[in-house]
């Protein structure tokens, strides 16, 4: 069934809204239409000139999902794009979710997780912050990657560097150092992210690894420094994740990090749309120094 | 060393016993003997005491930094676009990657292999080039201690080759005050030979020598190394107080911050960081 | 041959005097390397440049400052430094004489060669009293506009000085902070053991500096236009220290 709708200054027609893309918790696309209008003006800053790889379940996240990093050829004229070479040379076509619109008819398309570069479109080699992904491998989880990240939060800043931290959504934390100099490179990032993971790993080998291979992985936190690269995404910050509840990949201080470390119950890290809506409402976006805060990587 | 001042110092001029100075570390990695390996990390054990100056433009005091300029543009170019070169005919160059030089001798770039121990009364300080600590990294502690120990009881060093930057070190291991202490030598061949110093015939004045033994043994004393101050340093002091009363300083413009100078090492410093990490933890 | 000599000058204490000439010990052999603009390979050349500016500075633009506190400079003219140097003299004053056992080796800096400038009998009365009583003469003198403190001592039939550290020029163990670690007083044992097994006599000729002779082949190699091969630096597993008696059981094991 579908719908036209006057969404901030653009016509759009949205379909299926009644479509229940979260069948074991009840949330349909209109529910995640509302949750991304609600969201633009703290996620749209996040999204903007960067190029969006679409996460899209179609028939919900019970079934088939596909990752489009061509923005698709049927989008309306007025959707922002860049062209972004490839590894092997041949350049693609990406969305720019540069306004609520855009953001909008991405959604409707089902695309319930959004993942960015860490490079804005404009200049595709040069990222603005620097990422520690902290995958859990079980039976480690949300909690020891919380206090993995706590630590990493303490060394980074012994060397003055301020550090931002997110849950992924799924079981995982993100720690993002913001850099913002254009003199910045991929290059540098990875060398240093690198460094700090194995560093992590020498000093609590029972709980952290930095090797990427799934048998070192058992029972520790990896941190997957590889994630600093021009070809890698990261899912965006107050993006909606895929899993049978729609938790969102939300923002932390590091006083709540440290009291949900304390408490104990990985439930706790969690939070629902709802929940994402009346911080960000209450509180602003957390992680918006991210992409002002201008630090240098030192040492390399 | 007493130091008189109405205007305080900074810290660098203020003379202390034995320094109390952040750890800096310069490389990390393994110190060995035999079937034992110990995770360590290099730190500097001296500190220059000179008063160091900056040089400065003197039309708008901004500090000077030394750095490598294209002699026909004129220009600075940056550390990425820059390679070392070995000369073999006029603007003839053979180019060295970083990852050349480390691969010349990988196993000893991140380890230290003491391959034999020697008295250390045996050891000429004729060959000491400059002395550093190694401080051991978490899960070494305990062997660091035996070692430390271990030299300590049976009066030795150890001996060992390890490669630094650009260069392969001799250097000695020994124990110092329940530390490790590293000091890198010099080849043999780069000393320099001094037979035609010695005096040919070992002659001397029997009534000579006697009257002077006596004088040593009169004027023999304990070894209190606070007994000597650097004298020039102690006059900069006072040239720099009576400035700082007479004139305000002046003041530099703001730079960005540039990429620190010098090849500390970046993982040697993540270490030193984990260290203090874990201490507050 | 030994080095030219750097410098003249004269021991003296208790009324006796001995004319000597400075010759230096050390003559250091490197590969020398020029830093090139990887673009053109031009050589490129150090020079002093403004961190505001970011251009190079002539030295007619360039004055000293002492920092006192961050971006703020006491200005210092060449001429007042001057000053603050010790005056010339040639006189290499000795202060005491301690026992060469009590000079910790971390204070000892760099060895100059003293050969006897005219009369020997003096410079060999003294080289002989040295190392008949095991002493070391403390003495101070200037050279070059630098003050020295430094140990007069004897070696084979020569009289050297090795120049000394300033006291606060040395970092204290303290500072390193390291932990008490509990041994036991068997694994000191084997320690020892092993140590002692793998004392050999001190023979620095044995070492060589290989690391310049591969890298002089390297040269080589690549002039002749041959393959480089990378291998990558590897680091040893560090010894856990509930399997440190072990492994200096089987160290013993592998030395004796």
């Amino acid at each position: 069934m579908g719908k036209i709708a006057a969404v901030a200054g653009h016509r759009l027609s949205l379909s299926n809204l009644e479509k229940d893309l979260y069948p074991a918790y009840g949330f349909t696309k209109a529910h995640i239409l509302e949750y991304y209008r609600r969201i633009s003006p703290f996620i749209l800053p996040h999204l903007q000139g960067r190029a969006l790889t679409l996460k899209r379940y179609p028939e919900g996240v019970e079934r088939e999902f596909f990752f489009e990093k061509r923005c698709p050829s049927h989008r309306p004229d007025w959707v922002a794009t860049a062209e972004i070479a490839q590894t092997k040379g041949e350049r693609l076509t990406f969305c720019l979710v540069n306004d609520l619109d855009t953001l909008i008819w991405v959604e409707n398309l089902a695309s319930l997780e959004l993942h960015v570069p860490l490079a804005r479109a404009a200049s595709p080699a040069t990222p603005d912050s620097l990422v520690f992904d902290l995958d859990p491998g079980e039976p480690a989880g949300i909690l020891e990657c919380a206090r993995v990240s706590l630590i990493l939060r303490d060394l980074l800043s012994q060397l003055r560097l301020a550090s931002y931290v997110k849950t992924s959504g799924m079981k995982g934390i993100h720690v993002y150092v913001p850099l913002n100099r254009k003199a910045t490179t991929f290059a540098d990032t990875k060398k240093f992210s690198k460094a700090v993971a194995e560093v992590m790993q020498r000093n609590y080998p029972d709980l952290v690894t930095a090797k990427i291979a799934k048998e070192q992985r058992r029972k520790k936190v990896f941190i997957n420094w590889s994630q600093n690269d021009a070809a890698k995404t990261m899912v965006c910050v107050y993006s909606l994740r895929a899993r049978e509840k729609p938790f969102v990949s939300f923002t932390r201080t590091w006083e709540e990090l440290e009291a949900l470390a304390g408490r104990g119950d990985p439930e706790k890290f969690h939070v629902l749309p709802e929940e994402a809506l009346r911080r960000a409402e209450k509180s602003g976006d957390l992680f918006r120094d991210l992409l002002v805060k201008k630090q240098q990587l030192p040492y390399l | 060393m007493k130091n008189r001042r109405s205007v305080p110092l900074p810290s660098k001029l203020s003379p202390k016993k034995e320094k109390e100075v952040p750890l800096q570390g310069i490389w990390s990695g393994t110190i060995s003997f035999s079937l034992v390996a110990i995770p360590v990390q290099l730190v500097k054990a001296v500190e220059p005491g000179r008063v160091s100056f900056r040089m400065l433009h003197n039309k708008d005091y901004s500090p000077l930094l030394r750095r490598m300029v294209c002699p026909e543009e004129g220009k600075i170019i940056p550390p990425e676009e820059i390679i070392r070169g070995y000369e073999i005919g006029p603007e003839k160059y053979i180019l060295i990657t970083d990852e050349e030089l480390e691969s010349l001798s990988p196993e000893r770039s991140r380890t230290i292999e003491i391959v034999e121990f020697i008295a250390t009364e045996d050891l000429d300080a004729l060959y000491y080039d400059h002395p550093y600590y190694l401080v051991p990294l978490k899960g070494g502690e305990k062997a660091y201690r035996l070692l430390v120990e271990v030299m300590r009881r049976t009066n030795k060093a150890g001996l060992a080759k390890f490669v630094l930057g650009e260069r392969e070190y001799l250097v000695a291991v020994k124990s110092r005050s329940g530390a490790l202490s590293l000091i890198t030598l010099h080849y043999s061949e780069e000393i320099l030979p001094s037979e035609d110093i010695i005096p040919k015939t070992e002659e001397s004045e029997a009534v000579e020598k006697s009257r002077l033994k006596k004088i040593i043994k009169a004027m023999t004393a304990n070894f209190n190394p606070d007994k000597y101050a650097d004298e020039r340093r102690q006059k900069i002091v006072k040239l720099l107080e009576k400035k700082a009363k007479e004139k305000a300083p002046v003041e530099a413009p703001e730079v960005e911050e540039e990429e620190g100078e010098g090849a500390v090492d970046l993982v040697a410093v993540l270490e030193e960081s984990m260290r203090k990490v874990k201490r507050g933890r | 041959m030994a080095g030219r000599a750097i410098w003249k000058g004269y021991i003296h204490f208790g009324g006796f005097q001995v004319p000597v000439k400075l010759h230096t010990a050390v003559k250091e052999e490197r590969i020398q390397f020029h830093l090139l603009h990887r673009r053109d390979q031009v050589k490129l050349q150090q020079q002093m440049v403004c961190a505001y500016e970011k251009a190079p500075v002539p030295v007619e633009e360039q004055t000293r400052g002492f920092e006192l506190e961050e971006g703020k400079y006491l200005l210092v003219a060449p001429g007042e430094l001057a000053q603050a140097e010790p005056e010339d003299s040639r006189m290499i004053e000795v202060h005491e004489f301690v026992k060469s056992t009590q000079i910790d080796p971390i204070f000892l800096e760099r060895v100059y060669y003293l050969e006897p400038d005219g009369p020997v009998k003096g410079y060999n009365a003294l080289a002989g009293s040295l190392g008949e009583m095991d002493v070391e003469g403390i003495c101070t003198w200037t050279m070059r506009k630098r003050s020295y403190v430094g140990a007069l001592q004897m070696s084979g039939k020569m009289l050297r000085l090795n120049t000394l550290r300033y006291a606060d020029e040395v970092i204290s163990v303290q500072s390193l902070e390291l932990e008490k670690t509990p041994l036991s007083e068997k694994e000191l044992l084997i320690g020892v053991d092993l140590l002692k097994q793998m004392t050999a006599p001190f023979q620095p000729q044995k070492f060589v500096n290989e690391h310049r002779k591969k890298l002089q082949q390297l040269i080589d190699k690549k002039a002749r236009g041959e393959k480089i091969v990378l291998l990558r630096p590897r680091r040893l597993k560090p010894t856990a220290s509930d399997k440190l008696l072990a492994a200096l059981e089987a160290s013993l094991k592998k030395v004796a």
